[in-house]
């Protein structure tokens, strides 16, 4: 029951609307592109981007043109642009359904990005389980060349650019824009230091340009409707536009659902995913994907938008929200989400690396009711000791769901020791003897 | 000389006040002397005797060749020849140990030393010899001291403690060489 | 460089000024101030990786923590090395590493020197708060020498990186994720590289180890010998690390020596050589047909009572001696005087005849140094480098190291004109860095040069102020190259003519450009013609005299450039000056106090001649071996058999040795001090690690002994005063600096060459090699160096024998399957000088038509050669022949 207008949704949310390039033509695709494409100085475009407020939709929320002005202007040689489609983040689907559903939207808004920061090549980083919509994208690839929206002297301007797709091999860490990039050069996926940044340092140590799909989908519709237009929806000036978020858990219908940002969780949860899916009341939210810190009942009331998360104590992420009912372990929550990132820490850097074994393994011993009272100090200084220390984001996602479990429900930790106290199975189980 | 002074001298008070102890002894007579060989003394719990290398109860020996007592002995008692146990690759075991006990302080330096509680101090201390070269222990004589000095041995360290699972083991049970 | 300006800033590092040139690191400015911030993965040779998080310091306006390792040095930079926060990472760092981390230092070969461990006693408590169950690593394989226990590992990745960025070998690699991340090679087998030891050394855990020494010994008790390796002319620094005499390992430290601390598996691995229990343990002596121990006086008296008699009634010019280039340069300065002045010959030769002669020669003649005018450093620095012949990385790897620094840090264009072809492999290959590559015939590495001149001169490369100074030159050159067709220099190299132009345009282009000349070319046929044409080659391009650039031929062994230097070859006296040049005559004479012998000196392969002509009857050998080294076909036994008195010098029994009347049992390396000079020509130091094996002496000394028993007394009491008396010879010989001064060209020198000097050979230099086409079904064999030996003295080395045991004929894939040959298969080589069989291996990086055969086991392979003396030099030429292939 959306009661404001779809933008990225629109198209497929038509009936009989397949995404080849002809019902997207049809559906007023690829106007932006001939209203673009050597019409429109690229600063210029750089500016109307800049003008909409368009923030980045992977996660960290960096304002999208303010990132592409940072690529060297007086540079010589190839600039490349990579999108970001290793949506791996638990709980978020928006990627795979715009690419699915509607793939020239997305490549339209390639076309203008790489016009804008001057790149001839980009690439599409696909989630290597996305077996689909690899093939979608190739096909939607293949008829975007053949009608000339891309390849050499696109639509007579001069333009040149292709595409490539490129499947990822399995790893959540090459969704961090540094290990997708060495990924894509063949390497292993590991997050680069930085500074360097990738918009002076990037691909092949080119200036480059890594974008999400739900920002690069975007794109053609504020440049055909007008960063003003953009910039009126949602909650400005900070959070603009509309943003997909991904409603799963204990709701009555999860799904995809494009939101202008401000509403609040109670808004979403309630209204637009039906509610819980039970008579059980609602006990926790993972707001953003995966990473983001738990929020409980309390915050309900909180705005879906960048800041007001952030001043919640959370993020908004991807847009995975996660709801959970009343009699969901917390501790089960917080190690489900921690055995998670022990798989995927890719292992370079320390803290990461040996935090996520050893905070895996106290929780599953917790969980297992073999918990100590001081595990939870334990927990809890490991996760300061891990927060800010690792190379990439990843160590500071990893603690917060368990941070956020002990600093709301403690208790539940605290009932998990004391049944463990009272059987007096404290001990560790004994390694794997080897002889 | 006063009147007291003068009964003093004439009686040898300070004499007597000398032999005090001794008049006592005579009268209430209990020897000191121990006669050693017959009878011998309490030993302190905290006796530091001769030293000995140890076992676990499956009869393995416990020293590890790693040296260290070697390295905290202040009078160079101890030579340690350390190698990789034949046939149990990445092993380490002391494939000769010597002490030379005419230069032991006893101190017991080596015991603290010793990571794996491989060596210990006996409460013997019988040892004097006719010939000094039989102070020079090798290591199946420190074996044998110590297994007839500590009957109750020790669990092997690996069971003992479950992260200490990688210590010093063996990969025998691996092939040698994949082809 | 000098062409870049030095900028600086100033920072401060808790609460002290510091002044660091910019784009310092944090941590290297911290060091270079004494503060030392501990860290795992930072290392000076390699790219900041920060994936150990140890090294973080508060920098002030910055909100995090930063890693020192990766945060450049910026202008008022304010840095806390030791505050309550930094140290509170540090510690749980620490505790996260220890937390998986096997607390086995009792067990550890590393413990005692471990990172690790130094940085936990400094800063974590003795318990730890890890109660769970520790990650164990399956162990998939033993390596002979490398020994990984994963357990210990911190991942921190300097070995995959050095492997990597240094070596340019990629055989280690992190595989698995998290915490399960392992180091090892890419797929389930033994490790299988360059064995460089590079990983052992970078290691700062006991993660990888080297199992040569495992378990022998705890780094405390160890004492160091800091001294200089002998398997290659590259002169690498190692320390040698001894236990009551034992040899345990052998390193280099970070920032030592020419090598910087780099070894290759022959200085890793290869040091038992001195401790073989084959080692001449006592002096041997001939009775009865059979060489029987004998003492030290009575093998002296017999050789000077012999030799007294012999001189009588022969005169001097009965007298020979060879010395091997092994030597140090006190052992090589002694021998010539003893044989100079002692016995009054100047028939005497070194191994430096094998090639090394070659290089030294056009160099004289064309630039007037008998030495290098470029350092190691300018071979770093260059923007262009040629390699001829050299197969860099097998024949002197550390030279190999610097090229790579080259191409892959400093971006160098490199040109390799190699019998080698690009080709993935498990040891580096010189050629896949370069950008124009031609494959060259083992016997035609002129003609390609030839091509490459052609190139210059028709891309109108060639220097205009050359054209000015020296018209006549360049007009012949010019003419001589435009008369060879691009057909038959296409022919000869399998190079497109653009390709060999855009090659030489490369070369020429470049500001600052450098030749190395390798095995390749000084022992093959032409060695010395061709090297002076990579000469002209210089002198065109007008690189020639400009600094940091210059023409570099790489000694094969260690001590080579002291051979020469020291005047123990036929043709120069100590300097070297001229045997024949009267002023140099007299000058050494005057500081001898004793005239110089009139004899005229004679080549190693004269000397054979000689001998088996019979008139020269008795032979001192000083640690040469000719039979084992030339093949049959040079009859080296047979003229060895005619003396009356052949006396070695030697480590072990070679097959020269047991020719012998007496064999006096010699010092290694190890055993010894002295000097040895490095292919550039740098002297440096080799000190004594373990006292004498059995009775051994080093070789001065028995000379010394042998001058005072024949009644000329050169006595010297330690090797310092032998150098010393050298200095007094060659001013300012062994300077020990920590880099070599590279001489100027001799200005008259070039002048000369320019004028007439290059005209006497123009025509013959500028022709193509006649065509030996070889016959359908014949391979050329080439007895090649291989890069896990050196010589003979390493197939002693047990940890090398490990890595290769015996000699086996390399083929490339596609002879292999023309001739129905796969890998491991036995084959018979055979040609008209007779047959032997050996197994075959199938290797990419061998171009078609060849079969390389390493020199170490060519036992049988002698047989097969010819040998041919260079008509100029006498350098004998025996790598290359035909040979008919067939499987078994």
């Amino acid at each position: 029951m959306p009661t404001h207008e779809l933008i990225l949704l629109k198209n497929m949310s038509t009936p009989g609307y397949t995404g080849s390039l002809a019902d997207y033509e049809r559906a007023g695709g690829y106007q932006a592109l001939r209203k673009v494409l050597g019409k429109i100085a690229p600063a210029d475009v750089t500016e109307m981007v800049k003008k909409s407020g368009l923030r980045g939709r992977g996660g960290a929320g960096f304002p999208t043109g303010v990132k592409w002005e940072f690529l060297p202007k007086d540079y010589q040689g190839p600039r490349y642009l990579c999108c970001n489609a290793d949506e791996s983040e638990p709980g978020t689907f928006k990627d795979r359904q715009l690419m699915e559903r509607d793939p020239h939207q997305m490549l339209e808004g390639i076309v203008i990005t790489c016009y804008a920061i001057g790149a001839e090549i980009g690439y599409i980083y696909i989630r290597g389980e996305f077996v689909l919509g690899a093939q979608i994208l190739e096909r939607a690839l293949g008829e975007a060349r053949a009608a000339g929206y891309l390849g050499t002297n696109i639509l007579d301007t001069g333009f040149n650019l292709d595409v490539w797709v490129h499947r990822g091999a399995g790893a959540y860490i090459c969704g961090e824009e540094t290990a997708l990039l060495e990924s894509l050069e063949g390497k292993r996926g590991l997050p680069r230091v930085k500074p360097p940044f990738p918009a002076t340092h990037g691909l092949y140590n080119k200036p480059t340009v890594v974008n999400n799909v739900e920002t690069l989908a975007n794109l053609p519709h504020i440049l055909n409707r007008g960063p003003e237009w953009f910039a009126s929806i949602g909650s400005p000036p900070r959070s603009t536009g509309t943003r997909i978020f991904c409603v799963s858990g204990h709701v009555k219908r999860p799904g995809n659902y494009e939101v202008p940002m401000g509403i609040t969780f109670r808004e979403l949860i309630f209204d637009h995913a039906g509610g819980m899916r039970s008579d059980k009341p609602l006990k926790a939210i993972i707001p953003g994907g995966a990473s983001a810190a738990f929020f409980t009942d309390q915050h309900l009331e909180v705005k879906l938008d960048f800041e007001s998360v952030a001043q919640a104590g959370s993020m908004l992420g991807s847009g995975g929200v996660t709801v959970m009912e009343e009699g969901t372990s917390m501790v089960w929550a917080a190690l489900r989400l921690m055995e998670f990132f022990y798989h995927e820490s890719c292992g370079k850097c320390t803290p990461c690396r040996e935090g996520s074994s050893w905070l895996v393994q106290t929780l599953r011993r917790i969980m297992a009711k073999r918990g100590r009272h001081e595990d939870l100090d334990t927990l809890t200084e490991l996760c300061k000791n891990i927060v800010g220390r690792t190379i990439c984001a990843f160590g500071d996602a990893e603690v917060a769901p368990i941070l956020s479990t002990l600093q709301y429900w403690r208790h539940e930790y605290e009932e998990l020791i004391e049944a463990a106290e009272a059987a007096e199975l404290i001990t560790p189980e004994p390694a794997l003897a080897r002889h | 000389m006063t009147f007291g002074e003068w009964v003093k001298t004439i009686t040898f008070y300070e004499i007597l006040v000398g032999m005090k102890s001794t008049l006592k002894h005579l009268i209430n007579y209990k020897p000191v002397t121990l006669q050693y060989p017959h009878e011998k003394r309490t030993l302190p719990d905290n006796y530091r005797g001769m030293l000995a290398l140890l076992r676990y109860d499956d009869d393995t020996e416990k020293c590890v060749g790693c040296d260290l007592c070697a390295a905290a002995c202040p009078s160079r008692v101890i030579k340690v020849i350390s190698s990789e146990v034949p046939g149990e690759p990445t092993k380490r075991f002391a494939k000769e140990y010597s002490m030379d006990m005419t230069r032991c302080l006893f101190c017991g330096l080596c015991v603290e030393a010793c990571p794996v509680d491989a060596l210990a101090m006996t409460r013997e201390y019988e040892w004097a010899v006719y010939d000094k070269r039989e102070l020079l222990l090798n290591k199946q004589q420190l074996l044998a001291i110590g297994d007839r000095s500590f009957q109750v041995r020790e669990k092997r360290l690996e069971l003992q403690h479950p992260n200490v699972a990688f210590f010093n083991v063996s990969f025998k049970e691996l092939p040698q060489k994949p082809s | 460089m000098a062409d870049v300006a030095i900028e600086t800033v100033t920072l401060t590092i808790d609460g002290v000024p510091v002044t660091a040139l910019k784009g310092t690191l944090v941590i290297e400015a911290a060091r270079q101030m004494g503060v030392m911030i501990p860290h795992f993965c930072y290392h000076p040779k390699l790219k900041p990786d920060a994936n150990c998080r140890m090294c973080v310091v508060e920098i002030e306006k910055v909100p995090k923590l930063q890693t020192s390792c990766s945060t450049p040095v910026a202008e008022g930079m304010v840095v806390r090395t030791a505050t309550t926060v930094v140290n509170e990472a540090h510690k749980s760092i620490l505790e996260f590493i220890l937390a998986n981390h096997p607390l086995d230092c009792p067990v550890c070969d590393q413990g005692g020197r471990c990172d690790l461990q130094d940085f936990s006693h400094e800063s974590t408590p003795t318990t730890s708060r890890f109660v769970e169950v520790k990650r164990i690593f399956q162990k998939e394989y033993f390596s002979p020498l490398i020994e990984t226990e994963m357990n210990r590992c911190v991942q921190c990745l300097r070995c995959v990186r050095y492997c990597d960025e240094v070596m340019d070998v990629k055989a280690l690699a992190p595989s698995g994720r998290g915490t399960m991340t392992e180091i090892k090679h890419f797929s389930i087998h033994e490790l299988d590289c360059e064995f460089c030891g590079g990983c052992v050394q970078i290691c700062p855990v006991g993660a990888i180890t080297s199992r040569l020494s495992m378990y022998e010994f705890r780094p405390w008790m160890l004492k160091r010998a800091d001294t200089i390796c002998t398997y290659c002319g590259d002169g690498c620094q190692i320390t040698i690390q001894t236990k009551e005499n034992e040899l345990i390992e052998v390193n280099s430290s970070h920032g030592a020596g020419r090598n910087n601390g780099d070894l290759c598996p022959r200085g890793f691995f290869g040091y038992h050589v001195s401790t073989h229990p084959d080692r001449l343990q006592h002096p041997l002596i001939r009775r009865n047909g059979a060489l029987v121990q004998t003492t030290w006086e009575e093998a002296l008296e017999f050789i000077a009572e012999t030799c007294l008699s012999l001189k009588l009634a022969h005169g001097p010019t009965a007298f020979a001696g060879l010395i091997a280039s092994r030597c140090t340069n006190e052992d090589l300065y002694v021998f010539q005087k003893f044989m100079r002045l002692v016995i009054g010959t100047n028939q005497l030769d070194s191994s430096a005849r094998y090639g090394h002669i070659n290089g030294v020669r056009a160099l004289l003649r064309v630039q007037g140094t008998h030495r290098w005018t470029i350092a190691f450093e300018d071979i770093v620095s260059a923007h262009a480098l040629l390699l001829v012949g050299t197969n860099i990385t097998e024949t002197n790897p550390i030279t190999g190291l610097k090229v790579k620094e080259a191409v892959k840090k400093r971006g160098a264009v490199l040109v390799t004109v190699e019998a080698l072809q690009p080709a993935i492999g498990t040891i580096s290959n010189i050629t896949n860095l370069a950008a124009h590559h031609v494959t060259a015939h083992p016997e035609r590495f002129g003609d390609a040069v030839l091509g490459l001149i052609k190139g210059v001169v028709e891309e109108g490369l060639v220097d205009p102020s050359l054209t000015q100074r020296a018209p006549e030159y360049v007009k012949a050159i010019s003419e001589a190259v435009r008369c060879l067709p691009w057909s038959a220099i296409e022919q000869a190299t399998g190079s497109t003519s653009s390709a060999l132009r855009a090659a030489a345009r490369a070369f020429a282009d470049a500001p600052r450009a450098v030749i190395l000349v390798g095995q390749g070319v000084l022992r093959a046929p032409g060695g010395s013609g061709v090297t002076t044409t990579l000469l002209d080659l210089l002198l065109l391009t007008g690189h020639h005299g400009r600094p940091g650039c210059g023409l570099a031929p790489l000694a094969e062994e260690n001590n080579d450039q002291g051979a020469v230097e020291m005047g123990t070859v036929a043709e120069f006296l100590p300097g070297p000056g001229d045997l024949t040049d009267q002023a140099v005559r007299e000058r050494i004479a005057g500081l001898w106090k004793e005239e110089l012998p009139q004899t005229p000196g004679r080549t190693l392969m004269e000397i054979l001649d000689d001998a088996r002509a019979g008139t020269v009857k008795v032979l001192f050998v000083v640690g040469e071996n000719p039979v084992g080294t030339l093949p049959h076909a040079a009859r080296a036994k047979e003229a060895l058999e005619r003396l009356e008195l052949l006396v070695c010098q030697e480590l072990f029994l070679t097959e020269t040795a047991a020719l012998a009347d007496v064999v006096l049992p010699a010092c290694s390396y190890a055993e010894k001090s002295g000097t040895f000079t490095n292919t550039e020509g740098h002297v440096q130091s080799v000190r004594q690690a373990i006292e004498p094996v059995g009775e051994s002496r080093p070789d001065w000394e028995i000379l010394s002994a042998l001058s005072v028993l024949l009644g000329y007394p050169i006595e010297y009491r330690e090797p310092r005063e032998i150098l010393k008396e050298i200095r007094s010879l060659i001013s300012g010989y062994g300077l020990l600096g920590p880099a070599p001064i590279p001489p100027r060209p001799d200005a008259a020198v070039v002048e000369g060459y320019l004028k007439k000097g290059f005209a006497e050979d123009v025509t013959s230099r500028y022709s193509l090699s006649s065509s030996t086409d070889r016959q359908a079904g014949n391979l050329t064999l080439v007895v090649a160096q291989s890069l896990f030996h050196s010589g003979k003295l390493s197939t002693r080395a047990k940890g090398l024998l490990e890595l290769q045991k015996a000699g086996a004929l390399a083929l490339n894939p596609a002879d292999a399957t023309l001739l129905g040959i796969a890998e491991g298969d036995q084959v018979r080589l055979s040609n008209a000088r007779g047959q032997m069989t050996t197994s075959v291996q199938v290797r990419d990086r061998v171009p078609e038509g060849q079969a390389v055969f390493p020199e170490h086991f060519d036992q049988e392979v002698r047989r097969l050669l010819s040998v041919s003396p260079d008509p100029q030099t006498g350098a004998p030429y025996f790598k290359t022949t035909q040979v008919k292939v067939e499987k078994v």
